[in-house]
C-alpha cells in the first residue's frame, strides 16, 4: 500500500480515535462535539422561544406541561483540525533508522487516525524550505497543508514520503508562526528531537497560548542516548556548525546518561506542567509499541 | 628527613614541563553529530560542581605531577638519621665458633647472624659511615677493613665461614677495642650466641659493645672429653675414656659407638639426664696403631660435638733411668708408676748417655745433662733458669693447679717442706705448685725436652709420706713419656695449629700434603732447614692425614669443649663481676628511603597507564 506504514498497523489504527480534551472550535462540520449549537441528535439545552424561531424545534411536551414555549437546542458536531509540526531539520537525518523517517511514520499514523475520524489534518514542515528544494517536494509540502477524509489518505502518505530533511531548525519561531497562522485551533502534534540550541519553551508556549491541545513526541537517535565514540573528540553540530571539544570515555558514560536523563526530565516536567502530552522515543523503537501503547497511555487517542 | 643528593631537586624543573604538556592542544578526532546541545549540557553539568569535578578532570595531570615529584624525591635520596646507626665506624664481630653451627634457628645461628649483619650493611647510609668486619673463628680475622663500600662488605660477610673451633672472642674484641679506642662515634657490634664468651678482660675498659644475640635453645648432647690409656686391669687392652654432656633440659637416651679406624668396635646405650654428664669407658683390644673415634647416635642441634677422635699408638715400655744417691720412696714410686716401666738406677750420668725415655735426677747434678725428658728434683740446669737460683726456707704450699694432667688426683694438703730452691718462673714453664714467693713445681717444654722440676728435696719434706706422691710420680711418668707427648701432639682442638718436629729422616722431604676431613688437599712446601711442620688450617673437626713422601700420619682435630657444647643462648653478657651487656633485639632499619619513593613512582606510573587505557578503551 505504502512504504510508511504496514497494512496491519493501518487496520489497527482505523479503530482508534483521537481524544479531544476540549470541544472542537472548527467552523466546519465534523464528528466532534463542539460548543456550537446546531443540528444533531445530541440534546444540549432549552431556551425561551422568540419570534422567528423554527417551530420544528419547539418542545411540545414541555409546552403541554408548563404552557410555555421552549425551544430545544442540539449540539453541533464539528471537525477537529489536527496540525502536525514536523521537524525537517538536518539533525533529523541522523540515527539508524533516521529520526526523520521515524517522525514521518508517526505523522502518517496519527494523520491516518485523524483522517479516519473525519478530522482535517495539516502538516507543517519546519524550517522554511530552502529555495533549492525540488519542485516535487514543494508540491508535496503544499498538498500536506490541508488533508481531509479517509479517501485522501493515499495522497497524504505519498506526499509524506516525498519529504526530505535539511537545514537548520528554528523551532520556536516555526511553532510560533504556525500557531499564529492557524485559523482554527485544535490538536497539535509536535514531532522533533527538541535539541534546538535556543530551547523549546517559547514555541510550545505559543501553541498553548493559541489554544492548541498539544502532544509532543521527542525522537532521539540511539547514539544520542548511548554514545559509541570515545576519546578526544571535536564534535561539530550538523545544523549550526558549532564545535565542541570533549574528552569522552566509558567512565563518563554514566555522567552523560545522567545529563540526558536530566534534559528529558526537564522537558517532561515542562510539558506536563502545561498540559502537553509528552512521549520520548528513540528512532529504533518499534512503531506499533509507540502508537498502541505509549500514545494510548498518554491519552492521545483511544 | 635529610637528603643525600639534594642537587637532584634541580630535576623538579621538569614539573612545569608536565603542566606545559597539558597546556598543549590535544589532537582530537572530528565527529559530526546531530546536535551538540546535549554535549554542551554534559560539559556544563560536569564542570558545574566546581572543585571536585575540576580535580577529577585533572586526575592525569595530578598523577603525573605526583610521579615526577616521587622520582625527584627518590633521586634526592632521602634518609632518616636513626640514633642507632649514627656511629661513624661500626666494627662487626661475627662469632664463627662451633656453637654458631647450632640449627635451633633456621638455617643456623651463624647464617642468622650473617643475615643480620647483611641487614646492617644495608642500613649504612654511605658517605661518612664505615664498617669493619671481624670474624672470630679459631683466630680473629679482619675480613674487611673499614670501608663504606657495601658490595665489599657484603662479599666479605658472605665469604665468612663457621668453624668447629671454640669461642675466642677475646682476641677479636681486643682488636675491635683497639680500633674503636679514641674514636667517639664508633661502636662494636657483636653477633654471637654468647656460648663460652668471657669478657672479664674488658671489665674496666670503655667498651662500646652492642650485643646481638642469636639462638633460642640448647638441645644438645656432646662429647666433651676423650682419652685413650692403657687398661689398668689388663695391660694388653686399651681403655677409652669419654664423657658425654647433656646441656638441655630434657633427658636423652642414645648410643655411643666406639670405632677403630672407621670400624665399629663397641656400642653402649647411655642415658644422660638434663644438664648432666656421663662418663663412658670402653675397653678395646688394639693390634695396630690407629684412631679411636666415639660417635653419638642421635641428631641434635649441634653436630660438631657428636663425635671425637683420638690417635692411639701401641703401648711401648718406658725406659726410665733414675739418677739418685738413694731414695727408696722415689724408686718404688717410679717402679710402680705403670705396667710398662723399666727402671734402671745409677748414681751419675756420663758419656755416652744410655738410651732412655725419661731421666729422673734426684738431688744430683749429673756429669752430662740428659737430652731426653727429665724429672728434676732439687737440681737445676742454669740453661733452664737464666735468672739464677736462690734458696728459701720452709716454704708453704699455697696453691696448685689441679687441672694440669701432672696434678690429676693430687692433693698437696699437709705437705711440709724444709727448704727449697727459689727461682723465677721461666717463660718455657708453668708453675704447678706455688709458695707465696716462688714456684715449687714447674713443668714445660724446654726446646724439645719435656721438663718437670721440683724445687725441693722430697726427702726434706713430708710429701713422700702422702698418698699424692706416688700418684704424682705416675702422672709425671705418663706426661714425660714421649709416646704420650706424641699422642698429645696428634690430638689438637679444631682451629689450633698442628705442629710436629721434623726429625732427621724427614729432612730430605720437599713438601707435605694434608688431606682435610672434607677431602680437601693442601700441599705445603717444606724448606730444607725446616725443623718443624706447622699446619694451621684446621677449622673442621675430624681426622687429618699428612703425607711426607711415602710416610703417612694422622692427626685429629676435635671440639671437646664443654662450654662450647653448652648451646644455651645468653641474653646478656657479663662484663667481669659488675657490668653486663644485654642483648639488643632492635632491628637495624633500612634508613634510606629512595627505594620506597621509586617503588611508589613505579606504582603511580602503572596506575596512570591503566587509567589512560581505561578511558580510551
Amino acid at each position: 500500500m505504502n512504504a510508511l506504514l504496514p497494512p496491519e498497523l493501518l487496520r489497527r489504527l482505523e479503530q482508534l480515535q483521537l481524544l479531544a480534551a476540549r470541544r472542537a472550535k472548527s467552523s466546519l462540520k465534523g464528528e466532534r462535539r463542539s460548543r456550537a449549537r446546531g443540528l444533531s441528535v445530541e440534546f444540549a439545552d432549552h431556551r425561551n422561544y422568540v419570534l422567528g424561531d423554527d417551530l420544528r424545534y419547539l418542545d411540545w411536551n414541555l409546552f403541554g406541561r408548563l404552557d410555555r414555549l421552549f425551544l430545544k437546542l442540539y449540539e453541533e458536531e464539528r471537525e477537529l483540525p489536527l496540525r502536525i509540526f514536523l521537524d525537517c531539520s538536518e539533525s533529523m537525518n541522523f540515527g539508524s533508522p533516521s529520526k526523520f523517517d521515524f517522525a514521518r511514520r508517526v505523522a502518517a499514523s496519527v494523520g491516518y487516525v485523524a483522517l479516519c475520524g473525519f478530522d482535517r489534518v495539516s502538516i507543517q514542515c519546519f524550517p522554511q524550505p530552502p529555495a533549492t528544494l525540488p519542485q516535487a517536494e514543494v508540491v508535496a509540502r503544499g498538498a500536506l497543508r490541508s488533508v481531509r477524509g479517509k479517501t485522501s489518505s493515499m495522497t497524504f502518505f505519498n506526499a509524506l514520503s516525498q519529504l526530505s530533511a535539511g537545514g537548520a531548525a528554528d523551532f520556536n519561531e516555526s511553532l510560533r508562526r504556525g500557531a499564529m497562522e492557524a485559523k482554527q485551533t485544535g490538536a497539535a502534534l509536535v514531532l522533533s528531537d527538541f535539541l534546538d540550541p535556543a530551547g523549546y519553551e517559547a514555541g510550545l508556549t505559543a501553541l498553548i497560548g493559541r489554544g492548541f491541545q498539544v502532544t509532543a513526541i521527542q525522537i532521539l537517535a540511539p547514539e544520542e542516548v548511548d554514545p559509541t565514540t570515545f576519546g578526544d573528540l571535536r564534535l561539530i553540530d550538523s545544523e549550526s556548525g558549532a564545535e565542541t571539544e570533549v574528552t569522552f570515555g566509558k567512565y563518563r558514560m554514566a555522567a552523560y546518561r545522567q545529563t540526558v536523563a536530566n534534559y528529558l526530565e526537564r522537558l517532561r516536567e515542562y510539558c506536563t506542567g502545561r498540559g502537553i502530552r509528552f512521549a520520548t522515543v528513540t528512532s529504533n523503537t518499534d512503531l506499533g509499541d509507540l502508537l498502541l501503547k505509549q500514545l494510548r497511555a498518554a491519552e492521545v487517542w483511544v | 628527613m635529610s637528603f643525600l643528593a639534594p642537587i637532584a631537586f634541580f630535576f623538579a624543573a621538569t614539573l612545569p614541563v608536565v603542566v606545559v604538556f597539558y597546556l598543549l592542544k590535544r589532537k582530537r578526532v572530528v565527529r559530526l553529530v546531530p546536535s551538540t546541545v546535549l554535549w554542551q549540557k554534559f560539559l556544563a553539568e560536569n564542570q558545574a560542581s566546581a572543585p571536585f569535578q575540576k580535580l577529577r578532570r585533572n586526575w592525569l595531570l595530578l598523577l603525573q605531577l605526583l610521579l615526577m615529584a616521587l622520582i625527584v624525591l627518590a633521586l634526592a635520596r632521602p634518609y632518616f638519621s636513626g640514633k642507632t646507626n649514627e656511629a661513624a665506624l661500626q666494627v662487626v664481630v661475627l662469632d664463627a665458633s662451633a656453637s654458631m653451627q647450632s640449627t635451633d634457628v633456621s638455617p643456623s645461628r651463624f647464617d642468622r647472624a650473617r643475615s643480620e649483619v647483611l641487614a646492617m650493611v644495608d642500613g649504612l647510609h654511605g658517605g661518612n659511615q664505615q664498617m669493619l668486619v671481624l670474624v672470630a673463628g679459631a683466630a680473629a680475622e679482619v675480613r674487611q677493613s673499614a670501608t663504606s663500600e657495601k658490595s665489599a662488605l657484603r662479599r666479605a660477610i658472605q665469604a665468612a665461614e663457621v668453624t668447629d673451633s671454640t669461642t675466642r672472642l677475646t682476641e677479636a674484641l681486643r682488636v675491635a677495642e683497639t680500633l674503636t679506642r679514641d674514636k667517639p662515634g664508633s661502636e662494636i657490634h657483636l653477633f654471637s650466641d654468647g656460648a663460652g664468651v668471657d669478657l672479664s678482660e674488658f671489665e674496666n675498659k670503655d667498651l662500646r659493645l652492642v650485643y646481638h644475640p642469636v639462638g633460642v635453645r640448647s638441645k644438645n648432647l656432646g662429647v666433651v672429653s676423650l682419652d685413650v690409656k692403657a687398661n689398668p686391669e689388663d695391660p694388653a687392652r686399651r681403655a677409652v675414656f669419654a664423657s658425654v654432656v647433656n646441656t638441655s633440659g630434657e633427658s636423652f637416651d642414645t648410643t655411643l659407638e666406639l670405632l677403630f679406624d672407621g670400624q665399629v668396635v663397641e656400642s653402649k646405650a647411655i642415658t644422660v639426664g638434663p644438664t648432666n654428664s656421663t662418663p663412658v669407658v670402653f675397653s678395646a683390644a688394639q693390634a695396630r696403631k690407629g684412631i679411636f673415634t666415639v660417635r653419638l647416635g642421635l641428631t641434635d642441634d649441634l653436630a660438631a660435638d657428636n663425635q671425637a677422635s683420638v690417635p692411639s699408638a701401641l703401648p711401648e715400655p718406658i725406659r726410665v733411668i733414675l739418677v739418685t744417691r738413694g731414695n727408696r720412696f722415689l724408686e718404688r714410686a717410679v717402679a710402680a708408676s705403670g705396667p710398662n716401666v723399666e727402671v734402671s738406677t745409677t748414681t751419675d750420668l756420663a758419656e755416652p748417655l744410655p738410651k732412655a725415655d725419661v731421666f729422673v735426677l734426684d738431688d744430683v747434678v749429673p756429669g752430662v745433662w740428659p737430652t731426653g725428658n727429665v724429672l728434676a728434683i732439687h737440681t737445676g740446669n742454669t740453661n733452664w733458669f737464666p735468672a739464677g737460683m736462690g734458696q728459701m726456707e720452709a716454704p708453704q704450699v699455697v696453691d696448685w693447679k689441679n687441672t694440669h694432667p701432672l696434678l690429676r688426683f693430687v692433693s698437696l694438703d699437709n705437705v711440709q717442706i724444709a727448704s727449697s730452691l727459689a727461682v723465677k718462673t721461666p717463660t718455657w714453664a708453668v708453675s704447678l705448685v706455688d709458695s707465696p714467693s716462688a714456684p715449687l713445681v714447674l713443668a714445660g717444654d724446654f726446646g724439645r725436652q719435656r721438663v718437670v722440676w721440683i724445687g725441693f728435696d722430697t726427702l726434706q719434706s713430708t710429701w713422700p709420706l702422702r698418698v699424692s706422691f706416688p700418684i704424682f710420680i705416675a702422672n709425671a711418668m705418663e706426661w714425660l713419656n714421649p709416646v704420650t707427648a706424641k699422642t698429645e701432639l696428634f690430638q689438637i682442638h679444631a682451629g689450633e695449629a698442628f705442629r710436629m718436629p721434623l726429625g732427621e729422616g724427614l729432612a730430605q722431604i720437599k713438601e707435605a700434603t694434608v688431606v682435610s676431613p672434607g677431602n680437601r688437599t693442601r700441599t705445603i712446601p717444606l724448606g730444607t732447614e725446616a725443623r718443624e711442620f706447622v699446619f694451621g688450617e684446621t677449622p673442621r673437626q675430624g681426622v687429618y692425614q699428612v703425607r711426607f713422601g711415602t710416610n703417612t700420619l694422622d692427626f685429629c682435630a676435635n671440639l671437646l669443649d664443654a662450654r662450647e657444647s653448652n648451646l644455651t643462648p645468653q641474653r646478656a653478657l657479663s662484663l667481669g663481676r659488675r657490668g653486663s651487656i644485654s642483648g639488643t633485639k632492635s632491628q637495624v632499619a633500612n634508613l634510606e628511603y629512595w627505594r620506597a619513593f621509586a617503588l611508589a613512582g613505579l606504582a603511580i606510573l602503572m596506575l596512570e597507564w591503566w587509567w589512560f587505557h581505561r578511558r580510551t578503551a
